[in-house]
């Protein structure tokens, strides 16, 4: 998959030197983004959207470039999640990374035989099993209170302290180190997956969405690499789960209900699906459009309805699309 | 209080009711899939639309029979107008996108009945003949959960025959399998797509007005109502409409009987059915598609 | 296609600049108010904002301030309640928050409150972990679970038609309805009330259909229910287990006091529910008929128990911020311990040992309503006061007496 690890990602060809320096100047802006505002609810708001953002992301590997529609993504998110609080928790308070490790393999060790059973179908029947397994594990998580507390979430979770290579980066339960980490994170496995999706791999997997016969008439053992697809789907959204957890300090079931799995095929769907940063616009503008809207008015599900309505109607390629065809009139 | 031949009779009725209801929104959820490919994730908000029509149209004086006639309607021709005005542009995009689409039909469609009828639980008024209980085998059932189940067989039997017999039904039927020759016969699909999302909508809005007095009316019956009847359309096979009975019974039978008996875990059950059934038949009992 | 782009276009730039301004003046001082607004509790909430609106706009000012209160939906999920408080406090610069009805959502704002660092009065929370559970996280508001059971359980000892029943305990799937139930069936056992099935029934959350659980209930031959639901879910059982004939046969005993509006929905089916509750409309004293009145003149709504000690938490609150002499967060907070207020319902204390309130409560049976001015049909007829000291939990004083 990796054969051409030497190259830096980022650099590779595929980035035009504006965008480079688009990027440069966003990330550098995030970056230093709360030493400025120093609002720490803009800080919270940021770092939820890029968790969101990573989570959406993990979908559109899913969905736009495998072609496999998941309802209930945010289950793997919300799994994880329990798993990294139950780890520090039960086992070990201070273990940071272990306890991520721990959050991530056992998010990949639930979702291995789930994604057998899934690939074997495709089109809707995949995507409504999603929706099938997805209800069990919120049901499941609801259900058993001795473990995840129930209703009421799983409670008490510790901020272990953060450090690599024995250097201490600081504490978990500080906002501003957990929108750092978050940012690095995020802004690692963006680059990451989109080496990954650029490679043969990649191309493999978006063969199978073109047309699953011809793909495996030319020898892709479809089966094998859709569930490559999911699972690197599900660590993904893994990962957002650790960060999740570490942000919020907190999981509840309602992060692993069908609606809010809705929500993250929203964002997918309005930044545009396949382009990978579309999916991370599109959680950004969700997560706004959604906080701003239920503070202004009680029936804001009226209003979200409409926001939802008029952009699929009129700006059907999301954001990416957009961008596309800008660039296009520019051109012309 | 009541002996054990009673307690078997009010399981049996207590799941026929809940499987009737279950099939006449999952019926209407088929009808739109199977004929104009349109995963509606509004069904269950229509649903909930056609109930609260009826609680107004009761409370306003009007016989509970016109209004079980009328509220269908009313729900038909908002279907109508929704159909013309997002859905028909959408039709030839991919699915994920009417998927969206009706989800935020659902958020708008919820909305609007907070704003119009309020939060609290809304009760529809039968008329006296209904109220009471029917002394059966030992045990008491009130009369009107009787009369809905009569109802359901009723409707089923008359969709039955609208599809099987009438000329519309069968070029609706037919328009499921081979589109292409119905259209080449003179029969404007646009029309076959908008008259089957309507039905669709018909038949959210009657499940709405029946369910109303064997539940409750309140804004969170619709997003319920679209889980469980997607559970038994995807049980069932999509747009399948043998299948939708089969799997409304089956759900309705194990709900039933796992509340009575293991209340704890009903609805894990109900789920871990679905991933078992669609674990090994990936397109459930009777195969996605047969429009039959 | 250039068309579709500067709509769209104009469509986010809209939204965009709607984005809130900086709010122009600073002086009042802001309150954040969470209550659901949405789900299933949306009815509940908009009591409870209803009530606390009415004490804001009667207290007026503190500390020479106007009082500006913030409204956002919990939507009664804990993590999204989570951001609201953090926006509330961080963006809004809120002073404190008030509110909330779950005990979900209540815990996980627990969890936070260190982070936050503004006080908490939950005015509807009824959970037990609530009390003494952290130094600035307060209880004004419905009496706690342990509060109701008490309540309950010398209600039904003290009735001749209700003590001699077999009781089937049916509550709703969550940790309140788990809480309640368990408590209830302790101090019930502990009386001699005959409990039919310890391990009592769970039923999810969003069950509509009652039938099963009321054929259950049919045949396990209990001539009682102790029932712990969602606030709105009451009358809509009751309703059910009419409809199957078990209405007068069967005594139905509520772990929460049902809402007015949604008992006059459910009309002569919702007669014969007993239950505590801190207040009813049926109170008769002269406070709690002036406060009822000013509240159906405002909201043209059914006062219920849910605005009221709504109305009275946010009063302990604006008052503990006065006696506090500033917004500091700690200064609230200790104010709030022992702080009392003298409402509808008498007085109203936070205990200085736990952080939750003490009152009366008052056994109440739904029946038809006499002539009223809401024109309500059903109401809660008051058919005993416990006093505060009755219903616990006790408390040793350790502080200075703040009643005066």
């Amino acid at each position: 998959m990796m054969n051409r690890t030497t190259t830096i990602p980022g650099i590779r060809s595929g980035f035009h030197p504006v965008k480079i320096v688009f990027i440069i100047i966003l990330l550098s802006g995030l970056a230093v983004f709360p030493f400025v505002s120093g609002n720490r609810f803009y800080i919270s708001l940021i770092t939820e959207m890029m968790i969101y953002g990573l989570l959406a992301m993990s979908l559109d590997v899913l969905l736009g470039y495998t072609g496999l529609l998941s309802f209930m993504h945010n289950a793997y998110l919300g799994i994880s999640a329990y798993a990294v609080g139950l780890f520090l928790i039960h086992v070990s308070p201070t273990s940071f990374w272990l306890a991520c490790l721990a959050g991530i393999a056992f998010t990949c060790v639930v979702a291995l035989p789930v994604g057998w059973v899934q690939v074997r179908t495709g089109g809707l029947a995949f995507a409504l099993l999603t929706l099938a397994f997805g209800m069990m594990f919120h049901t499941i998580v609801w259900k058993w209170y001795d473990v995840t507390g129930g209703d009421d979430g799983l409670m008490g979770m510790p901020n272990p302290d953060i450090s690599l290579f024995g250097i201490y980066i600081g504490n978990s339960g500080d906002p501003l180190v957990i929108y750092m980490f978050t940012l690095i994170i995020v802004t690692f496995c963006f680059f990451l997956t989109r080496r990954i999706i650029n490679s043969p791999f990649g191309a493999a997997l978006e063969a199978i969405r073109e047309n699953e016969s011809r793909a495996a008439f030319i020898g892709i053992n479809v089966r094998k690499y859709k569930l490559l697809g999911w699972m690197m789907a599900c660590l993904l959204a893994s990962i957002a789960g650790a960060l999740f957890i570490l942000y919020k300090g907190y999981v509840g079931p309602s992060t692993m209900s069908a609606f809010a799995g809705a929500g993250v095929l929203m964002m997918v769907l309005l930044g545009g699906m396949g382009s990978l940063w579309g999916p991370l616009a599109g959680a950004v503008f969700f997560i706004y459009i959604q906080d701003y809207i239920s503070t202004m008015t009680e029936h804001w599900e009226i209003f979200l309805g409409l926001v939802v309505i008029f952009l699929v109607l009129f700006m059907p390629t999301g954001f990416a699309g957009l961008a596309g065809h800008i660039r296009r009139l520019r051109k012309e | 209080m009541s002996g054990t031949l009673g307690i078997i009779v009010d399981i049996t009725l207590n799941s026929l009711v809940l499987s009737g209801v279950f099939l006449i929104v999952a019926i209407g959820l088929n009808i739109t899939y199977g004929l104009s490919r349109i995963m509606n994730m509004g069904h269950g908000a229509l649903y909930a639309v056609g109930a609260y029509v009826g609680f107004s149209l009761v409370a306003s004086g009007l016989n509970f029979f016109a209004a079980l006639l009328i509220a269908p309607l009313i729900v038909g021709v908002i279907g109508l107008i929704i159909e013309r005005t997002i859905i028909a542009p959408m039709r030839k995009r991919s699915m994920a996108y009417t998927l969206i689409l009706t989800y935020g039909l659902m958020f708008f469609l919820d909305g609007s009945i907070k704003y119009i009828w309020g939060n609290k639980p809304r009760f529809i008024e039968l008329p006296g003949f209904m109220q009471g209980t029917l002394p059966i085998l030992g045990t008491d059932y009130p009369v009107f959960r009787l009369m809905t189940l009569l109802l359901i067989i009723l409707i089923m039997g008359a969709l039955m025959l609208f599809l099987n017999k009438t000329k519309i039904g069968i070029i609706l039927r037919a328009s499921s399998t081979i589109p292409e020759m119905v259209s080449c016969l003179g029969v404007n699909m646009s029309y076959v797509h908008m008259g089957a999302f309507v039905l669709g909508c018909v038949m959210a809005g009657l499940a709405g007005i029946i369910a109303g007095p064997l539940t409750t009316i309140d804004p969170l019956m619709g997003g319920e109502m679209l889980i469980s009847s997607f559970v038994v359309i995807v049980i069932g096979g999509l747009g399948s409409l043998r299948g939708a009975v089969i799997a409304a019974l089956l759900v309705g039978v194990v709900q039933t009987l796992a509340e009575f008996f293991i209340t704890d875990l009903a609805m894990v059950i109900v789920y871990i059915l679905m991933a078992v059934i669609l674990a090994f038949m990936p397109r459930g009992l009777l195969g996605e598609g047969k429009f039959e | 296609m250039k068309r579709l782009i500067t709509i769209s276009l104009s469509i986010m730039i809209a939204v965009m600049f709607l984005a809130p301004c900086p709010v122009c003046a600073k002086k009042p001082v802001k309150i954040g108010v969470l209550v659901p607004l949405t789900g299933i509790a949306a009815q509940g909430g908009l009591e409870m904002k209803y009530g606390i609106e009415m004490a804001a706009q009667e207290k007026g000012t503190v500390l020479g301030s106007p009082i500006k209160l913030l409204v956002e939906d919990t939507q009664v999920k804990p993590p999204i309640a989570v951001s609201k408080a953090e926006k509330l406090v961080y963006k809004d610069d809120c002073k404190a928050l008030i509110g909330v009805l779950s005990s979900g959502v209540g815990l996980a704002l627990a969890k936070n409150i260190d982070k936050l660092n503004v006080p908490f009065l939950s005015t509807h929370v009824m959970t037990t972990k609530f009390y003494g559970l952290h130094p600035m996280v307060f209880r004004s508001g419905q009496l706690a679970n342990d509060q109701t059971a008490v309540g309950n359980v010398k209600g039904i000892l003290a009735r001749p038609d209700l003590k001699n029943r077999t009781y089937y305990v049916l509550v709703h799937d969550y940790s309140w309805g788990h809480d309640a139930g368990e408590r209830f069936i302790a101090l019930a056992k502990k009386n001699g009330i005959k409990i039919y099935n310890e391990n009592y029934d769970k039923a999810p959350i969003k069950t509509k259909d009652w039938s099963s659980y009321i054929s259950k209930i049919k045949a396990s031959g209990a001539d009682g229910v102790y029932m712990a639901f969602i606030t709105n879910v009451i009358p809509v059982f009751a309703k059910q287990a009419a409809d199957f004939g078990l209405q007068g046969k069967v005594k139905l005993v509520s772990a929460a006091a049902p809402g007015p509006l949604e008992l006059a929905a459910g009309g002569t089916a919702c007669h014969g529910i007993f239950g505590v509750s801190d207040w009813s409309w049926d109170v008769n004293n002269p406070t709690s008929d002036d406060w009822e009145m000013r509240f159906w003149n405002t909201y043209k709504t059914i006062p219920s128990d849910a605005a009221v000690h709504s109305y009275v938490g946010a009063m302990n609150l604006f008052n503990a911020i006065d006696k506090a002499g500033s917004t500091d967060a700690k200064a609230i907070a200790a104010a709030l311990k022992g702080i009392s207020y003298d409402g509808p319902y008498g007085t109203v204390r936070i205990s200085a040992k736990d952080n939750c309130m003490r009152n009366d409560a008052v056994l109440t049976e739904t029946m038809a309503a006499p002539d009223n001015p809401f024109g309500a049909k059903v109401y809660m007829k008051v058919l005993d006061t416990f006093p505060a000291a009755e219903l616990g939990p006790p408390e040793q004083e350790t502080h200075d007496d703040t009643k005066g």
